[in-house]
């Protein structure tokens, strides 16, 4: 893998079972500064495979390298600049959004003051600012989300890892995470996210992956996976993805 | 369930109870074969202690004197204060789980039944508690010649529900008088201040000046003896409720029921209207926290003890459990001291030194397994770069911080007055908050903080683990401020290979916790 050091991320051969095979032989390609959307039905190991790159699933076979570095043999390395935020918000309701962020620069050994600083840019970026102070055991689904994406954030990670990050969140919220999104992949930030809603990767992601049964039946832009599909892939991604997952789906 | 009407208080009780047995056989709570091992051994201890009792209460005949009904009363205000403490914190806690609260509430069961269910739920794991460590040890006695002391178990099923009655009562007066945000942590403190009614009462009798060396027991017999206590005739129903004459039992019974039903039957709506009300309030109605321009804390250790400390400070349920723990551990600190300043003798030091170290390490230990086990967000650790020694040195710290702060004041007295005794007694509870911390790093069993209320999760044999350590402590300190430095090195040897047993590598915490 020393040839490809520069890709923000590389899966090699990547297998992990549960009770029965969840990941099955993966091999995937992030490049610097991309927005890739990994999409598959429910069940396909999607999370599993994002699990594994962020360093909370050991895999039973493979490789991970995150920006060079080989995230299973140095995870402290790897762990440094990359960030992960499921669909179920990481926090901790009896702190406040300020209290959380603080933990969590602290974790990544950001410097305080600049740390401070961050908190209170992303929290007003992402209209949490009069609620900073207020503990997030009352927030709704949607602002526990802002929060930790704040967190997410708070390190300026190389590599985003964001599985469903549009869960809960309103028109508004999404537009504003969609957003920020955008604006972090245009400054040179990687985003890795899965989504069940399509219009978001179609618009938004600069490739897509499609993963069904732990195995990827395709990858690409968006016109190399119509052309993937064939004739009766359909003109939008919902028609390619389906035409796919049901292609390759698992016996 | 298909026998029983549905929505009936049947139907609904035995829905409960099949959850109930479900979460008593779970994987979680069994807690392993060395667990089961354990408790058996103990079991099997506390039966011999029953026999023995059976044996030597044979041919005894409890008399119906002031002194046996005072005795009677005395045990019996102490069960209910025990059992309040327990059904007023249930009580104000059902108000705020959601659980499967909202979907009964949202459905057309009334919710005086789905009150009655629960209600009857808390005084069953009340009552279970009581019986566990009374059955054993009564069992024999009434079988080898006292079959009429079966009348104890008719009186603490009626003290269960009079109990379960008043707590719920009171959770509800609470809620109606400082409102949602509060009663919760009102509620706790109360129970935690119920609990240890009996144990501050005799203490404040001794700070205040009493004879240390008279319990409250040899003060009531002194009393009778010189005919001072007057017990009316309604007084001597407990006495003979237990000793299994139908009519005090069954009026002792009637009373419990008649309470327990009218208490579930009428305050049903109000119950059903304060949960409603309490989902959010607590948030809601928080202030923004203070400190606008504190600095963020520097590294992982400073933002991990930061977040633990503001964790616990923030946990009403936490609160109580600890909370019981410090009220037996500050007066005793206090009472030593003033045996030290009083001069009073070398026995009295010595053991309020040893239940200093051992409560220290209780505190500690309750503190640790919290800080340690109980994670909400265990996934935002292990994505972080963050060593995971740093993390557990911090959550050590965070729960050993609380027992230097509350032992401080009384031991710097003790300083003053018994240099010698305040340094055995700072050094034992020190290596017993250690201690307990760190089985509690050995033995973590990780879970969200939610599930986490009282010790029901915990591991069985770090609990006991940490009595048997923090009592050898205890031991060794009360053996070195006696004079006995030399025979305080037994218990202390005993500790460090119990220490040394129970001691886990970085691997295998990491094995078990991946198996978690």
């Amino acid at each position: 893998m020393g040839a490809c050091v520069t890709e923000a991320l590389i899966v090699r051969g990547l297998d992990k079972t549960f009770s029965k095979p969840a990941v099955r032989e993966l091999d995937l390609t992030v490049h610097p500064g991309e927005l890739y959307a990994l999409l598959g039905p429910n069940g396909a190991g999607k999370t599993t495979t994002l699990r594994m790159v962020a360093g909370l699933t050991k895999p039973d076979k493979g490789a991970i390298s995150i920006f060079g570095i080989d995230a299973l043999a140095d995870p402290a390395g790897a762990k440094a600049i990359t960030a992960w935020a499921p669909d179920e918000a990481m926090i901790y309701d009896r702190l406040t959004p300020l209290e959380y962020l603080e933990f969590v620069a602290g974790l990544w050994n950001v410097e305080p003051r600049q740390a401070k600083a961050r908190a209170l840019e992303l929290l007003e970026t992402l209209g949490l600012a009069s609620e900073a102070r207020r503990r997030c055991e009352g927030f709704s689904r949607g602002m526990k989300q802002k929060v930790a994406l704040a967190g997410a954030l708070i390190h300026d990670p190389r590599l985003l890892i964001l599985d469903e990050p549009l869960t809960g969140l309103d028109a508004a919220s999404a537009r504003l995470v969609k957003d920020m999104l955008q604006a972090r992949v245009d400054a040179g930030g990687t985003v890795i996210l899965t989504t069940h809603i399509l219009e978001v990767a179609e618009r938004m992601a600069d490739r897509i992956g499609i993963i069904a049964g732990g195995r990827l039946l395709a990858e690409g832009t968006l016109d190399a996976l119509r052309t993937q599909a064939g004739q009766g892939g359909g003109d939008t991604l919902e028609d390619v993805f389906l035409q796919l997952t049901a292609d390759g789906a698992p016996a | 369930m298909s026998l029983l009407r549905s929505g009936s208080i049947p139907w609904l009780l035995a829905h409960e109870m099949r959850l109930g047995f479900r979460a008593l056989t779970g994987k979680r709570a069994m807690g392993g074969v060395g667990a089961m091992i354990g408790l058996s051994i103990l079991a099997l201890l506390m039966l011999t202690g029953g026999v023995i009792i059976g044996l030597a209460v044979r041919d005894l005949d409890v008399p119906t004197l002031p002194l046996s009904a005072a005795i009677a009363l005395a045990c019996c205000a102490t069960a209910f204060t025990l059992m309040l403490s327990q059904t007023l914190a249930a009580a104000s806690e059902a108000l705020y789980e959601r659980g499967d609260l909202d979907l009964l509430f949202s459905s057309p069961i009334p919710p005086r039944t789905v009150l009655f269910v629960r209600a009857l739920g808390v005084a069953t794991g009340v009552l279970t508690v009581f019986l566990i460590f009374v059955t054993p040890l009564l069992g024999p006695a009434i079988f080898l010649g006292h079959p009429e002391w079966l009348g104890l178990f008719g009186v603490l099923a009626a003290l269960a529900l009079l109990a379960t009655a008043t707590g719920l009562t009171l959770a509800m007066a609470l809620f109606k008088l400082i409102g949602p945000r509060r009663t919760r942590t009102v509620a706790q403190v109360l129970a935690a201040l119920t609990g240890a009614a009996f144990f501050l009462v005799s203490q404040i009798r001794t700070i205040m000046g009493e004879k240390a060396s008279e319990s409250l027991f040899q003060s009531l017999a002194r009393d009778a003896a010189e005919g001072r206590v007057k017990i009316p005739p309604i007084g001597y129903w407990p006495l003979k409720a237990m000793l299994g004459e139908p009519l005090p039992l069954l009026a002792m019974l009637a009373i419990g029921v008649v309470a327990f039903v009218l208490s579930g039957l009428s305050l049903g709506r109000r119950f059903a209207d304060a949960a409603a009300a309490a989902q959010g309030a607590e948030a809601s109605a928080a202030k923004p926290a203070k400190g606008r321009d504190r600095a963020f804390a520097r590294g992982v250790f400073a933002a991990t003890l930061a977040k633990e400390i503001r964790l616990i400070l923030r946990d009403a349920a936490l609160l109580s459990q600890v909370l019981l723990r410090v009220l037996y551990l500050v007066p005793t600190a206090v009472i030593l001291s003033r045996n030290a300043g009083h001069g009073d003798g070398g026995a009295a030091l010595a053991g309020g030194a040893g239940v200093v170290v051992f409560l220290a390490g209780q505190v500690a230990g309750s503190l640790a397994w919290i800080t340690l086990s109980a994670e909400e967000s265990p996934d935002l650790l292990a994505v972080s770069p963050a060593a995971t020694r740093s993390l557990r040195r911090a959550k050590l710290a965070a729960a050993l911080l609380p027992v230097v702060l509350l032992l401080a004041a009384p031991l710097a007295v003790l300083l003053w007055l018994a240099p010698v005794t305040a340094l055995w007694t700072a050094l034992g509870a020190s290596l017993s908050a250690w201690s307990c911390g760190l089985i509690n790093v050995w033995h973590q069993k990780p879970g969200k903080r939610a599930d986490f209320k009282r010790r029901r999760g915990a591991s069985w044999f770090a609990t006991l683990a940490e009595v048997v350590v923090s009592a050898l402590l205890a031991g060794a300190t009360g053996l070195a401020v006696a004079g006995l430095a030399q025979w305080a090195l037994i218990p202390l040897g005993f500790a460090g290979v119990t220490m040394l047993a129970l001691r886990r590598s970085d691997a295998q915490i990491a094995k078990v916790l991946r198996m978690a």
